[in-house]
């Protein structure tokens, strides 16, 4: 019986369906078997990341309603032995699925596969709860700016009243330069106090990699991916330290700091 | 037949004094008996009417405090014994004592008095309310509010709204280890923090635990520190006392 984990934040565009695509891409690379649900009925987008668009015949409204079996809907990944997309509808509104269904839909997935990464849609409403219905686990991302951090507090109480194990935490586009106006990683975890399963720097790369339709982690040079890498291998088991990279110096900062001057 | 007589004349015994009036150097007070049945009581007080009200005559106006000792009254039985007593004309009742209240008053005041501990985060669109005093042991997140009838102590860092005395109290405070909060507000009055906009760093307020609270007569809250919140409550208690005794 697998696992089901959402990736959910509260607010839109810090990076939930990167995430999901490049945490589930990294788990199937481990030989791990993967389902990917796109939950964000009428704005989807996992299917693009994941360049897997142009293969949509059925969609989670259409196995939600039983106009066909939830396997018929799943789009196979020719890349990976075993990594599914079930797509969320694009014509239909996040009311045309409820919870009940959607719990239904994860647990005839469960069994057939190692996880469900299921990728919630923005906001605390039906989306929200029909994605974290059927979830086991929870994965928060929020960039390290206010307005994320404080919806993504927002969506930790939420979930704490869930019945599963305390949400983690990733911080998605972390930059390389501390810069004074954005909050640091260790305010963002000193203010939701959860565990840090991971931090994603900030990378053009993971742009044009799904313009691409390829997953960052994909490719094993980017700072991105080997974030995502070690975030799989945590959900793993593994214990692995977190980058150094992440927060260090600029280079001119560091040339500052050689020349010793205060950064 | 002679039992019959001799409660009679028990009843009408006049050396029982079952009302007594007793002049203190705060006013007047009436002492009525806890023994005796109520009726027995009204009666007496009746007669004691009766005769002094020629006493009180068209005097001044006299404040008379009531102590019903260990006599529970229930509400229009106090209103009976008041109308007796204003009869009198220049007599007004001002306070109505008693010993003794209901299980269900003292279930309220013990909630109202007592202190709730509660280990949790109040996270960003949390409200945690409290009869009485709350101790969190925990933070309060940007966009979470913990509010209390009584003191809000927060063992942890207050970065949210904390409310304290929602119910009128003025003496109630707002005590944290870390005081970085939004918004305080005690009873009415209001503290904002600085705009954002307005800060030139994340820091708390203060270096060290402080408690909010409102100073004498002012209508602004200050802040003092949480070492000296003991003197403080003290203060408050014994006004509280002086108040209920006057
Ligand atoms: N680590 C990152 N570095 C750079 N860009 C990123 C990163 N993560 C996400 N993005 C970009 O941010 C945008 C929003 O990401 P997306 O995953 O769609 O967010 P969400 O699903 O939370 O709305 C996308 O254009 C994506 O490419
Ligand atoms: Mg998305």
């Amino acid at each position: 019986m697998g696992e089901a984990i959402v990736i959910t934040s509260g607010k839109g565009g810090v990076g939930k369906t990167t995430t999901s695509a490049n945490i589930g891409t990294a788990l199937a690379l481990q030989e791990k078997k993967v389902c990917l649900v796109d939950t964000d009925i009428g704005l989807r987008n996992l299917d693009v990341v994941m360049g897997l668009d142009n293969r949509i015949i059925y969609d989670l409204v259409d196995a939600a309603e039983g106009r066909c079996r939830v396997q018929q809907a799943l789009i196979r990944d020719k890349r990976f032995d075993c990594l599914h997309l079930l797509p969320a509808a694009q014509t239909s509104d996040k009311s045309a699925v409820n919870a009940e269904q959607m719990k239904q839909i994860i647990s005839e997935l469960k069994p057939d596969y190692d996880y469900v990464i299921i990728d919630c849609p923005a906001g605390i409403e039906q989306g929200y709860k029909n994605a974290v219905s059927g979830a086991d686990q929870a994965i928060v991302v929020t960039t390290p700016d206010i307005a994320a951090v404080r919806d993504a507090d927002r969506i930790v109480g939420l979930l704490e009243q869930e019945d599963m194990s305390p949400p983690r935490l990733v911080v998605n586009r972390v930059r390389r330069t501390q810069e004074e106006d954005l909050l640091d990683v260790d305010d963002v975890v000193a203010t939701l106090a959860i565990d840090l399963l991971g931090i994603i720097v900030d990378d053009e790369e993971v742009l044009k990699a799904s313009h691409k339709g390829e997953p960052i982690v994909m490719n094993p040079n980017s700072q991105a991916s080997l974030g995502y890498r070690n975030i799989a291998r945590r959900i793993l088991g593994e214990s692995v330290p977190l980058m150094a990279i992440d927060q260090k110096k600029s280079l001119f900062a560091k040339v500052k700091s050689m020349l010793g001057l205060k950064v | 037949m002679a039992q019959a007589l001799e409660v009679k004349q028990m009843s009408t015994e006049p050396s029982k004094n079952l009302v007594t009036i007793k002049g203190t150097k705060d006013g007047l007070t009436v002492l009525l008996d806890d023994q005796c049945s109520f009726d027995e009581l009204i009666k007496e007080l009746k007669e004691k009417m009766k005769k002094d009200k020629q006493v009180f005559g068209n005097g001044p106006e006299v404040e008379v405090k009531v102590d019903a000792g260990y006599r529970y009254l229930r509400s229009h039985q106090k209103e009976q014994i008041i109308n007796l007593l204003e009869e009198a004309e220049p007599i007004l009742v001002g306070e109505f004592h008693s010993k003794v209240i209901t299980r269900e008053q003292a279930e309220r005041e013990k909630e109202e008095g007592g202190l709730t501990s509660v280990a949790k985060i109040v996270r960003s669109g949390q409200v945690l309310r409290i009869q009485g005093d709350v101790l969190l042991l925990g933070d309060v997140n940007p966009g979470g509010i913990i509010e209390a009838t009584g003191n809000v102590y927060i063992l942890g860092t207050l970065k949210g709204t904390a409310r304290a005395g929602i119910e009128g109290s003025k003496n109630a405070v707002v005590c944290a280890s870390v005081m970085a909060p939004h918004q305080i507000s005690i009873s009415d009055a209001i503290f904002y923090a600085p705009d954002r906009y307005e800060k030139k760093d994340r820091k708390p307020l203060f270096e060290e635990p402080v408690y909010a609270y409102i100073a004498n007569e002012d209508v602004e809250i200050s802040f003092e520190k949480a070492r000296l919140l003991g003197q403080f409550l003290k203060k408050t208690a014994a006004q509280k006392e002086n108040s209920l005794n006057t």
